[in-house]
């Protein structure tokens, strides 16, 4: 993957990202926040989509693109949730109850806790981890959702 | 009963206010870049208004728009340029001395040669920024050549005003050279201590102690016999150094965007005044100024690797004049040179609105 940036003295910053199908992204963070997205694809001139987005807007997209928020119940207040949600990393230390524990025993004490990814030494980072992840001594959990939810979520044991 | 207690220049702002909105309010209708209308709202009003009844508020435009252009086009960005940009640049750079050589063919002296050269060669970077994001052309490619041109600009034009844009002689470019050179060694040396504290206070001291010091430089470089515009421009890049540049961008932007609105609009309320005379050869010199631009910057395109259509694209961007043309215009005009005051005005009364539709139509007229 490629991504070039380019500096647009008065305007902001621009972003290009050749995706690997060929197309060409184009973003563009203006100083005033707002966002302009570009799609165009394979090598033509012209976009064949434009998107422009507010800051807030952007941080959102950012946040799903990101795999950082999901929710399938997609109501409600999503903006309020982003601003409370907390994202932690939380390491498996040694003699942590829920090492050699499959990862679901330790999400079913701390309902509204979303693990993003897993980090397990020398290994790629393990993404959108399945509940019956067995977790071993070491690993760091890329943990999402509120606050109480996540401190309930580290003194729980397994 | 009389109105006593308001200043008369309250009811200059009034009539200006009304016609910037109307102005704004009917170009937004057109889907048309306002500052055109700014221009020709403040020509169809001349009769009814005087640009000196709205001072100082046109003044601190200038100064405030040069101050952006500091900001956002200053130096620093060199370094940030590709190199595409660079030799762009260069190619475009030609233009001031094409445009000197005219002079002195006319007869011009030297420094007023310079000046005109100037007014031919500099575009401006806040309109044209404004207009790239106004039209979103931001994603672009020729739209990051032509800032980055702008960029190389804006320092050549601040390096000929430091020479020759004082009013004091010898001595006014001493002092010039002087005080640029004293303001970025003290730029330098307190810059950590200043960022922090700056970090720390609020919005609004942020502001103003901006704008003080802005308009501060400007009169002090007024006062040594330097120019007034190296002054904002300086403050400019001094606040970029400092590490403001978002902040203050941000915080500037609404009064320097009504700041500068009242200055096109006192442009354009001044200019029949100033267009007296002859004026067979100043339309000749304005007809010459955009048209010598218009195939430097294609190669400039080319140069910088852009697709044929996109290096018209980039001509086409470079087209409005503006903030820098009045100011050298004006010292032109200070120092007798009424030919080059006149065609700087005229220059930015055309070079804007036809820039404008060259922007908003280009891509339809290239598109094959």
């Amino acid at each position: 993957m490629r991504v070039e940036e380019a500096v647009l003295p008065g305007v902001g910053h621009k972003f290009t990202l050749y995706t690997a199908k060929g197309d060409r992204l184009v973003v563009v963070v203006h100083q005033t926040g707002h966002r302009e997205l570009y799609f165009y694809r394979g090598e033509e001139d012209e976009p064949a989509a434009e998107l422009e987005l507010t800051d807030e807007e952007a941080r959102e997209l950012g946040a799903i693109l990101a795999g950082v928020i999901y929710h399938p119940e997609a109501t409600g207040e999503v903006s309020a949730r982003v601003k409370e949600l907390v994202l932690e990393w939380v390491k498996v230390e040694p003699g942590h109850p829920c090492a050699r524990r499959r990862l679901e025993d330790w999400l079913g004490r701390a309902p509204g806790v979303h693990v993003l990814g897993v980090l397990r030494e020398d290994q790629a980072l393990y993404p959108n981890p399945p509940g019956d992840l067995v977790l071993e001594v070491g690993d760091t959990l890329i943990v999402a959702g509120s606050r109480t939810a996540l401190d309930r979520f580290k003194k729980a044991g397994c | 009963m009389e109105a006593a207690g308001i200043h008369p220049s309250v009811e200059a702002f009034a009539l200006a206010a009304a016609l910037l909105a109307l102005a704004s309010a009917l170009a937004g209708w057109l889907r048309f870049p306002a500052l055109p209308f700014y221009l020709a709202a403040g020509l169809l009003a001349s009769p009814w208004l005087l640009p000196e009844a709205l001072e100082p508020l046109p003044t601190l435009g200038l100064l405030m728009l040069l101050f952006s252009v500091g900001l956002e086009f200053g130096p620093d960005r060199l370094g940030e340029l590709s190199k595409k940009a660079s030799r762009a640049g260069m190619v475009d750079a030609l233009a001031l001395p094409l445009g000197a050589l005219v002079g002195l063919g006319l007869g011009l002296g030297f420094r007023e040669a310079v000046l005109l050269g100037g007014v031919v060669y500099i575009s401006s970077s806040a309109v044209i920024a404004k207009l790239i994001v106004d039209l979103r052309r931001a994603a672009a490619p020729e739209s990051e050549v032509v800032l980055g041109v702008l960029v190389f600009e804006d320092l050549l034009i601040a390096l000929v005003l430091a020479f020759f844009g004082g009013h004091g002689g010898a001595e006014g470019i001493a002092a010039s050279i002087f005080l640029v050179a004293l303001y970025l060694l003290a730029a330098r040396l307190l810059a950590p201590r200043l960022a922090s504290l700056l970090e720390s206070a609020g919005d609004e001291p942020v502001l103003l102690f901006g704008t003080a010091f802005t308009v501060g430089t400007a009169l002090l470089f007024h006062a040594l016999g330097a120019s007034e515009g190296v002054g904002a421009f300086l403050s400019g890049v001094i606040a970029a150094g400092l590490g403001l540049r978002d902040r203050i961008e941000r915080l500037f932007a609404p009064v320097r965007d009504l700041a500068a609105a009242l200055f096109f609009l006192a442009v354009g309320a001044g200019a029949l005044e100033l267009l007296g005379g002859k004026p067979g050869l100043v339309i000749a010199l304005v007809a010459f100024a955009l048209l010598a631009k218009l195939p430097l910057d294609y190669l400039a395109g080319r140069v910088a690797g852009l697709s044929h259509r996109r290096s018209l694209l980039a001509a086409f961007y470079l087209v409005p004049r503006g903030e820098f043309n009045l100011v050298l215009g004006a010292l032109a005009l200070a120092g007798g040179a009424a030919l080059v005051g006149q065609v700087a005005v005229l220059l930015v009364l055309v070079s804007v609105p036809l820039g404008a539709v060259l922007f908003r139509y280009g891509p339809e007229w290239t598109r094959r």
